[in-house]
């Protein structure tokens, strides 16, 4: 009970309320603005949390990360363009809404359910993370390598992509953390005789590039959004109380879901939504209905992906394996601030942990207010010429990446990543893969390396312990999944002649 | 920058093999079998393995089919086409190498206004972007958050 107090006294100062309302207004915008994703949103704020406590630093990222989730459905549902990817699966049924006369209705449900979802994410959070934390504080070297390369995998599986394309990006991320001098032998590795590339790449310049700077580059070559007529809305939070119990079980379903693929590696709420209106549209009494304006995906979905948000921070905080690409970015923050990843995070900064719960529930429920205002805002929000914003964020990524270490070599990482990541995407390689591969790089290499020490370089002992036997097992499958999905579908469907 | 599987294939085969080549050479710890070698050529032969896949053609099927290439914006973009994505790692090479000297100010504004004249940006959008922007993100950056960013030739205000 103390340290709950405590974190409630962490929680409750000036700084942290200031840190949690200037997040909320700054998610909430990026992530309306078509082609500023809620990742983008989260790596641009790195450089502020510099600056400030621990929990306000958190704060930021919660607060922004969850706002900007929500905060992507407006485009999607008034002009048919996503704000963020996590908004992509549903935009056509709350369009279809919209042109049916009733844009309150997808907008309301999109801001209720997202707040809903996140709420029981965090709930879910709550209960999972502890229980599972005395588990991993048996776990050696031999579970964490595997434990990290299951995480690698699964980045892998839930690409929509090729799977050989997605391990080739996350190959291509673990080598990038071979270079430095942080490695077993304490030698300069692939640093071709740069003092700048001896302390290694780091993570967040990459970040930055990859999600930011590629996102500006795609925008040179595409096409602006139209202009988003005008259009009376009516009351926002109407009808959805009736939504809430009509479709109970499939919110309950799609904040499951949510939490579930959000806790998995590397698969973040863009996925969690994919799935949950695939599932709703499958289990649907009336699935005729789906892409005619139909609120019922658009509940299961709009909770999935704001749950998603919190159960990736349940690998994050245990293991320090990114379960999206924000926490990705999160768990940088968290080193930064002494708050290192692992299970001793629950026991002996318990405090911080419940702290961090709270600003959860607060960033959610300070959702519905803030997330009415936007979408009655939205019109003027979404006038912003992209020609203004983008250029903008280019500026932001150079200070922001300057700011880090003051070292304008991290410009450089920036604008090298940023053309990494622009070319990975043209040819159909995904680019959360390789950042996942960056963030976990260090730590499988020492694991694996560790482990084949303690082992004399054979390999037995790697399947040896029951938990190391069964995450090898499943790393084997998640390996072997495609091969096996192949052949499924080549035997269902006859070779055409 | 579209290119076939067989260049991208090509391309990971010999980074991979980069890597291992580049692994095997380093020194390894006295009186140990494994040392920093073993990761690097571990992944070399990943990539070699991967890029070898793809270069053939495995895994395509799994892919979403490409989105139709969206048309062409306004301005300066219209006339070099695809070139023209690499702008902004050119503006951000650009920035490292004079703000030093030419200072924060009006180096922001060269690239405020060199990007939005590329995004189809008005002269008056753009020029009031470069006039405004450099200075709210210097009083920002600079002010509150104390991040040093370089005076050069044109001092600001504060």
């Amino acid at each position: 009970m103390n340290a709950v107090l405590e974190a409630f006294g962490m929680v409750a100062t000036t700084e942290v309320a200031i840190a949690i309302l200037a997040s909320a207004a700054y998610g909430m915008v990026i992530g309306a603005l078509p082609g500023l994703t809620a990742t983008m949103a989260t790596a641009l704020l790195v450089p502020v949390t510099f600056y400030l406590s621990p929990i306000a630093a958190i704060a930021t990222i919660i607060t922004a990360s969850a706002m900007a989730i929500f905060s992507g459905d407006i485009p999607g549902a008034l002009m048919r363009i996503p704000g963020t990817p996590a908004s992509a699966a549903y935009t056509d049924e709350a369009y279809a809404l919209t042109r049916k006369g009733q844009a309150e209705i997808a907008l309301g449900a999109s801001l209720w359910f997202s707040a809903l979802g996140g709420i029981f994410g965090t709930v879910a959070l709550m209960i999972m993370a502890p229980a599972l934390a005395e588990m991993a504080l048996s776990f050696s070297t031999f579970e964490y390598f595997w434990l990290s390369f299951l995480g690698l995998m699964c980045a892998t599986l839930v690409a929509r992509s090729s799977p050989i394309k997605a391990i080739a990006a996350a190959l291509l991320g673990l080598l990038v953390t071979c270079i430095g001098i942080e490695n077993p032998g304490g030698v300069p590795r692939f640093t071709f005789g740069f003092t700048d590339l001896l302390g290694g790449i780091e993570v967040l310049p990459a970040l930055v590039g990859v999600f930011a700077v590629s996102e500006i580059m795609r925008a040179m070559t595409a096409a602006p959004p139209p202009p988003i007529p005008h259009r009376p809305l009516g009351s926002i939070l109407g009808g959805q109380w009736a939504l809430t119990r009509r479709y109970q079980k499939q919110m309950w379903r799609g904040n499951v879901v949510g939490v579930l693929v959000g806790a998995l590696p590397g698969a973040g709420a863009d996925m969690a939504a994919w799935i949950a209106y695939a599932n709703s549209k499958r289990f649907s009494k009336e699935p005729e209905k789906f892409g005619t304006g139909h609120p019922e995906g658009l509940v299961e979905s709009g909770a999935a992906n704001n749950s998603a948000l919190a159960g990736g921070w349940v690998p994050a905080t245990l293991f320090g394996i990114p379960g999206d690409t924000i926490t990705a970015i999160a768990i940088g923050v968290l080193y930064m601030k002494g708050l290192n990843p692992g299970p001793t995070l629950f026991t002996e900064k318990a405090s911080s942990m419940y702290a961090l719960y709270m600003v959860f529930i607060i960033a959610n429920i300070l959702m519905i207010p803030l997330g009415i205002m936007m979408i009655r805002a939205s019109r003027h929000v979404l006038r912003a010429p992209r020609a203004a914003a983008m250029p903008m964020i280019l500026l932001l990524c150079a200070v922001g990446a300057f700011a880090i270490g003051n070292n304008p070599f991290a410009i450089v990482l920036v604008a090298v990543f940023g053309v990494i990541g622009y070319v990975m995407e043209r040819n159909g390689f995904p680019v959360a893969a390789m950042v996942l591969g960056i963030v976990m790089g260090t730590m499988v290499e020492q694991n694996f390396v560790t482990s084949l020490i303690k082992s004399d370089g054979d390999l037995l002992p790697f399947f040896e312990r029951p938990v190391s036997s069964v995450l090898a097992a499943m790393t084997v499958a998640a390996l072997l999944w495609p091969a096996f999905v192949w052949l499924l579908r080549r035997l269902r469907r006859p070779v055409p002649a | 920058m579209h290119l076939s599987d067989r260049m991208t294939g090509t391309i990971l085969m010999m980074l991979g093999v980069l890597a291992f080549w580049g692994g095997s050479r380093l020194p390894a710890v006295p009186g140990q079998d494994v040392g920093p070698a073993a990761f690097p050529m571990v992944i070399g032969g990943g990539l070699v393995l991967c890029g070898a896949l793809i270069a053939i053609g495995i895994g395509r099927s799994f892919e979403a089919p490409e989105e139709a290439p969206a048309e062409a914006p306004p301005g300066l973009a219209a006339r070099i086409g695809g070139l023209a994505a690499f702008l902004p790692p050119v503006l951000l090479i650009f920035y490292v190498l004079v703000a030093e000297r030419l200072g924060f100010l009006p180096t922001a504004a060269i690239i405020l206004l060199a990007a939005a004249l590329a995004l189809g940006a008005g002269w008056r959008l753009a020029l009031g972007l470069a006039l405004a922007g450099p200075l709210a993100v210097h009083l920002v950056f600079y002010k509150l958050l104390r991040v040093p960013l370089p005076a050069g030739v044109l001092p600001a205000p504060w």
